[in-house]
């Protein structure tokens, strides 16, 4: 579906539903079309005197005032729209009353022109660890640690990418020079030629030529000290010449507690049967061995040879004892003649430097050029080029530095430059001025390369942006990138925040606290627990001799009864709750699935662990690769809200939060507004039921919060969501009691609908509130492209987006064709001027009212 | 993806580590190895200067240090508070662990934060005990805006960092961030900082024990550390005047709200330029002949341990007098397993007058002082230039930016003023300053800093009178 057509049906709906009111402005057209609607549902509690929740309809003091409150209509479109307001219980505006006021918040008091939506403007942004980490990757070819050496980003709207809050401390500038530094040391050659090096992997050594069972390429070779073995392997010297071979060894064992193993070995190195080593090995360890030897070797073939052989065949074999060979490493010939370039060094020098001084000045400014061009992500001017060039001259200049060193430094300067942390974006200057420009294609290119792969763009959308074929090829390049896999990023850094995800490895959870609420009570181990916490937290010297006598003996009980919990989270069921998240999220994305199904399907990523973890034993999951599976008819997994991860991060460490799970699902999924908790909180009253033994169950405790009108505004939407997961602990376990008691998971939406468990409430998301999460997902998608926070005047951006992902049955593309041909995402505000808005008033209004994340 | 398990493997490594760390310190019974002072007695050429304007410096001449540490939630006041105001006071059950440092510490009642209060702001009481606990300014409410005030250690470094090596050094143990967004749209940057060299400028403070190591002191084994520090100051010298230029030029073509970002940038290059000249000035760090620390430790009490030896070591070392130190942000949630505490430390102190759960949250500011304490006495036993101890020429704030954790009050916050401020304070005492802004404590330790000019500072309504 293409956008334009799109825009055209939008528009002329508009224009025919608003013809007769065209001349009015817009106050006019409020008091004549607006206020009767709201006079009739809302005046009751927010006009004459009422005010609740401080809004009211009736105290403009001006015109103006009307259009000036963006914020105030702002919310009044989320309530409407998301159904929270009116409330259930009230009568509700007609369809057509709800399009007339929609369409006068968005078209008239927010004044947007839906042909030219405000783009909006976003701060130039700073790269955060992962792209940091992604754009060395591919520019250097370097893994540099990025999340342990670099500070954490903070973050704005949920999102780690967001222009505004990412800011540049000296401390953090000074780290980008370490890193730089340190990128290329490891990286940049500052020689063009060194000695050959060529590393035999043990592997490649076979025996009596029979090639190795377990494939032959690289790793290591275990020979047991049990075992005679021969292995052999030949080089081949290209020339005649003085070579260096570095034997890298190690003896190592499987420790076996309390046993040692008395065996020894004997190893035997040879040369072209020429013995250069004898040596015996006892146990150990897992010591390594190093063992130079320089030969004068002639051109062609030398046979490398290792003998083993066991000493102490009598001896009993217990710790699995063996030589590893490593590598066997050849450097040579050392002949200054014979050198060839180091490793790497075509990557970053394209010929031997010239040996005139104004040659080597020109060859330095083509590369340095070239490379900043590529690190900028747009053209370098000439000056850039000249002063790299120059830095290089000095450095190489100095003593002991050669042409590439002077090169290497100068790209040292280009990682800490401005220019290379952050993204600076121009516009097109090939099209008429306007207050909306497109921005140019090398922005465009980095917008979509840093959306869909967290990393600098490729060489082929380098090459589009720089004949000006982007932004023609723009479906083709998406699908491209989507199968690249470097679009793992997106997967992992999207879902990994909007559904944090990520946090599934870090969340403090304590299993045992959780596992206690679903086992029968056991008064007398709790008791002993509590009696053995009394005495270690007292000074031993203060206890009697009675005291400390009890103590030992509670202690001995305590330990012997001491168990590990039945189920813990450990790092690789964290780990598989995460990946299950974004592989989850990544079918949708690769196989264009419809996107409700985050909501709602059939289907669920797992492995072994996770798949038992859910109690799913059934399904002959096995090994620790996560892979798709088709779940039992009537399964309550399915979706993001009941995966590992989700219940896990929306949960206290020793207990469910049914509070923070319906938040989740409010501000994630349904996009309903949610004021933040009053302040100063009045105490909830002790819950506990009169008869029980039990804490009360988090649905009696929150039961408190329906009789408090204050509390009731909001937690009556929060907790039925929250509460209809409790079927899963903590740990994101099925469970159906707690404390022994059934647990009652029906409720009812402030928006009406009753649903007896998960799967119907699940039924229900799907069925009736698909738009909202349409909505959502797209204002979360928007927020993650741009890096900037959602404004009232991307209300209309955000519509358009939704209606073709409803008209496209849900399909991903939908969406995500939408974001990227948005006009946030091709355009952006002029500097100072404020385009697209009929009034003036609102100006002032702009940078204030935000969308809640 | 690769880089993935890179870093998870770089995890595993840094975890693996610190266990055989671990095993390794609960033999010596002391994190770092803190060296013996002579070997560090610090060189200082400002200390004429110093002494004349008496910047930083006590009437015997020794360098006078200030630290802010924060702690997170608050702390249950009936615990916290002692029960006479005198010098005679008896310590309540939270503060009992200062016990040996009695006579060097004052309990300061009546310290205020009216810019925390929810005021038109709403919720969003831990972003802002965070935020305002050293700026005592009205954040800006907002996921993106930020705009908070500077701190009271930046303030204080602006006019006494140029003394020493480092102007100030900025920790934390908060090395994990939570996704997703932080207390009721409030920027993360308020939850997580404490100093702020500008309203849009948080000083990100340092979570990585060895990186902060290696800062202070440079990389490496023992002996070439000076070596290599002196060599990543030639790298960086030779591609300043490069990135300066490219800033200026950059900073040319963007639009005025882009400006605010190079402006930072610019920043940082003056604060590389002015570190440059100063290792020359000085000559080389002292090396402190200890092993360098390796990652994160993953027991929570050893890290902050950690944290508080770097800090000992680099004001014994004198290279720097101003530290602050967030020892978790504002909010966390953490549990306490090695006392028992399962629960995660926000969720208790939200404790609905629960006694069990009260009782708790006690135990946990108890836990926290504990390891305050434990600092104090490292100070206690380095003795400074003068003969003194380091702590008796520091003035250390400990506190929090909520007093009730449970009602999320930011009145008669729990504050410590710990130290004698080199014979200008007089601790030993527990005192009850009824209603004032903690900014005014900040403006009388400003000015035993030798801070000049300083007339107001945040919400302050004068200096407080009686420390």
């Amino acid at each position: 579906m293409d956008l334009k057509c799109l825009l055209a049906t939008t528009v002329a709906c508009f224009v025919l539903a608003s013809a007769p009111a065209v001349e009015l402005p817009a106050a006019a057209h409020f008091r004549e079309k607006i206020q009767p609607i709201l006079s009739q549902y809302c005046y009751d509690c927010h006009a004459d005197g009422a005010n609740k929740g401080g809004v009211a309809f009736d105290e403009f003091k001006s015109d103006d005032a009307i259009l000036a409150k963006h914020d105030l209509w702002f919310n009044v479109l989320k309530n409407l729209r998301t159904g929270v307001m009116p409330p259930a219980k009230k009568p509700r505006p007609t369809s057509a009353e709800r399009k007339q006021l929609e369409d006068w918040i968005k078209f008239e008091a927010f004044g947007i022109d839906p042909n030219h939506p405000d783009p909006g403007r976003v701060t130039i942004r700073r790269l955060n660890r992962f792209e940091y980490r992604n754009t060395i990757r591919d520019l250097m070819g370097v893994d540099f640690d990025a999340q342990t050496e670099l500070p954490p980003d903070d973050t704005g709207y949920g999102f780690d990418n967001i222009g505004d809050v990412l800011t540049l401390s000296p401390m953090l500038l000074e780290k980008y020079m370490d890193a730089a530094n340190e990128i290329v040391a490891k990286a940049v050659p500052t020689a063009s030629r060194a000695i050959e090096k060529k590393a035999i992997p043990g592997r490649a050594f076979r025996r009596n030529n029979i090639e190795n069972p377990v494939g032959d390429a690289g790793g290591a070779l275990y020979l047991s000290y049990y075992q005679p073995a021969v292995v052999s392997n030949s080089f081949q010297a290209a020339h005649n010449g003085h070579y260096q071979l570095t034997l890298d060894l190690t003896a190592n064992e499987n420790y076996v507690e309390g046993q040692f193993d008395y065996n020894k070995c004997r190893l035997i190195f040879k040369v072209d049967g020429q013995e250069l080593l004898r040596q015996e090995y006892i146990r150990e360890g897992g010591k390594a061995f190093h063992y130079e030897f320089t030969r004068d070797w002639q051109a062609g073939e030398h046979v490398l040879v290792f003998e083993l052989e066991p000493l102490t065949l009598d001896e009993k074999q217990i710790r699995s004892l063996s030589i590893r060979i490593n590598s066997v490493t050849v450097r040579g010939p050392a002949e200054k003649k014979y050198w060839v370039p180091p490793k790497n060094y075509a990557r970053f020098f394209t010929k031997d430097a010239p040996q005139t001084p104004a040659g080597r000045r020109a060859y330095a400014r083509e590369l340095l050029g070239a490379f900043a061009t590529k690190a900028f992500r747009r053209p370098v001017d000439e000056d850039t080029a000249d002063r790299l060039a120059l830095l290089a001259e000095k450095i190489s200049r100095e003593p002991n530095k050669t042409f590439e060193a002077g090169v290497a430094q100068a790209m040292v300067a280009v990682l800490v430059s401005p220019q290379f942390l952050f993204r600076e974006e121009n516009i097109e200057t090939n099209r008429p001025p306007d207050s909306q420009p497109f921005i140019d294609e090398y922005a465009l290119a980095s917008r979509l390369s840093y959306f869909l792969w967290s990393t600098m763009p490729d060489d082929e959308l380098f090459r589009l942006a720089r004949d000006g074929k982007l932004r023609k090829n723009l479906a083709g390049q998406v699908k491209r990138m989507l199968a690249d896999p470097r679009s793992d990023a997106l997967m992992e850094n999207f879902p990994g925040q909007w559904l944090q995800a990520r946090d599934a490895e870090t969340v403090p959870i304590d299993a045992r606290a959780i596992l206690a609420r679903e086992e029968k009570p056991n008064p007398e181990a709790d008791l002993l627990r509590k009696r053995f916490k009394e005495f270690a937290n007292r000074p031993e010297e203060s206890l009697t001799p009675e005291e400390k006598a009890e103590f030992a003996k509670v202690r001995t009980a305590f330990f012997k009864s001491f168990k590990r919990p039945r189920v813990e989270l450990t790092g690789d069921l964290r780990y598989a709750m995460r990946r299950e998240a974004e592989m989850y999220f990544g079918n949708i994305v690769h196989e264009d699935r419809n996107v409700i199904e985050l909501i709602d399907s059939d289907y669920a990523f797992l492995n072994e662990k996770l798949a038992r973890h859910y109690g799913l034993t059934n399904l002959n999951v096995t090994g620790t690769e996560l892979r798709r599976v088709t779940l039992p008819p009537g399964s309550p997994r399915g979706g993001v809200l009941t995966m590992g991860s989700v219940l896990a991060v929306t949960s206290n460490p020793t207990r469910t939060s049914p509070v923070k799970r319906g938040l989740f699902i409010l501000q994630n999924i349904l996009g309903n507004p949610t004021p933040p908790p009053p302040p100063n909180i009045p105490p909830l009253e002790d819950a506990k039921k009169e008869s029980g033994d039990y804490p009360p169950t988090s649905r009696e405790a929150l039961e408190i919060h329906r009789n408090q009108p204050l509390c009731n505004s909001c937690h009556g939407r929060m907790d039925p969501l929250g509460l209809a997961l409790e079927n899963f602990n903590a740990l994101g376990m099925w469970r159906e009691k707690e404390f022994e008691q059934p647990i009652d998971v029906t409720g009812k939406l402030i928006t009406g609908e009753s649903f007896k468990d998960i799967r119907e409430l699940k039924h229900i998301l799907v069925a009736d509130h698909r738009l909202d999460f349409y909505r959502t997902l797209t204002e979360k998608m928007l927020t993650y492209a741009l890096g900037r926070g959602l404004e009232y005047y991307d209300v209309e951006t955000v519509d358009q987006i939704v209606n073709r992902l409803e008209k496209e049955n849900g399909r991903f593309s939908a969406l995500l064709m939408g974001v990227v041909e948005s006009a946030p995402f091709q355009k952006r505000r002029d500097s100072d001027s404020l385009a697209g808005n009929g009034s003036s008033s609102n100006s002032q209004q702009r940078a204030e009212i935000k969308l809640k994340p | 993806m690769k880089t993935k398990d890179a870093s998870r493997q770089t995890i595993a490594a840094e975890r693996s580590a610190s266990l055989s760390r671990r095993h390794f310190l609960r033999g010596l019974g002391a994190c770092l190895a803190l060296p013996a002072f002579e070997s560090l007695r610090p060189f200082n050429l400002f200390a004429a200067e110093a002494a004349s304007r008496r910047l930083a410096t006590t009437a015997t001449g020794a360098p006078l240090r200030t630290a802010f540490i924060f702690f997170p939630n608050g702390a249950i006041p009936s615990a916290w508070w002692p029960q006479l105001e005198t010098a005679n006071f008896g310590l309540s059950s939270t503060l009992k662990p200062l016990e040996p440092a009695r006579q060097l510490i004052q309990v300061m009642g009546g310290l205020d934060h009216v810019c925390a209060n929810p005021g038109l702001d709403g919720g969003g009481d831990h972003a802002r005990g965070n935020g305002v606990f050293l700026t005592g300014v009205r954040l800006k409410k907002s996921a993106t805006d930020i705009r908070a005030g500077i701190s009271i250690d930046q303030a204080i470094a602006r006019e006494v960092g140029h003394l020493t090596r480092f102007p100030s050094l900025e920790l934390t143990c908060d090395n994990v961030r939570q996704s997703g967004a932080c207390d009721s749209n409030y920027s993360c940057a308020y939850q997580y900082n404490i100093s702020w060299s500008s309203a849009s400028t948080p000083m990100t403070p340092e979570a990585n024990p060895r990186l902060a190591f290696e800062r202070l002191f440079g990389a490496g084994a023992p002996g070439a550390r000076a070596e290599t520090a002196k060599r990543r100051r030639l790298e960086q010298q030779s591609v300043l005047d490069f990135v300066l230029e490219d800033a200026h030029r950059l900073q040319r073509r963007l639009a005025a709200h882009d400006k605010d970002k190079l402006d930072q940038y610019l920043t940082g290059i003056r604060t590389i330029e002015t570190r440059i000249q100063k290792a020359e000035q000085f000559g080389p760090a002292k090396d402190p002949e200890i092993a360098t620390p390796a990652g994160v430790p993953s027991d929570y009490a050893e890290y902050i341990q950690v944290m508080f030896d770097l800090m000992v070591l680099a004001f014994q070392t004198d290279s720097t007098r101003v530290a602050t130190f967030c020892l978790a942000h504002d909010g966390d949630n953490r549990s306490f397993g090695e006392i028992g505490i399962f629960e995660g430390h926000h969720d208790l102190s939200h404790h609905q007058d629960k006694p069990d759960r009260i009782k708790k949250v006690a135990e946990i500011d108890l836990w926290y002082v504990k390891q305050f304490a434990r600092f104090l006495q490292k100070l206690q036993d380095t003795k400074d230039l003068d003969g003194r101890s380091l702590l008796h020429n520091s003035m250390i704030v400990y506190g929090g930016g909520n007093a009730d954790g449970n009602r999320h009050t930011h009145t008669n916050l729990p504050i410590v003023l710990a130290g004698a401020g080199g014979g200008t304070l007089t601790p030993g005492r527990y005192v009850k300053h009824g209603s004032k802004p903690a900014t005014n404590l900040f403006l009388s330790l400003a000015d035993r800093m030798g801070v000049h000019g300083l007339e107001r500072f945040g919400d302050s309504t004068g200096r407080l009178k009686d420390v």
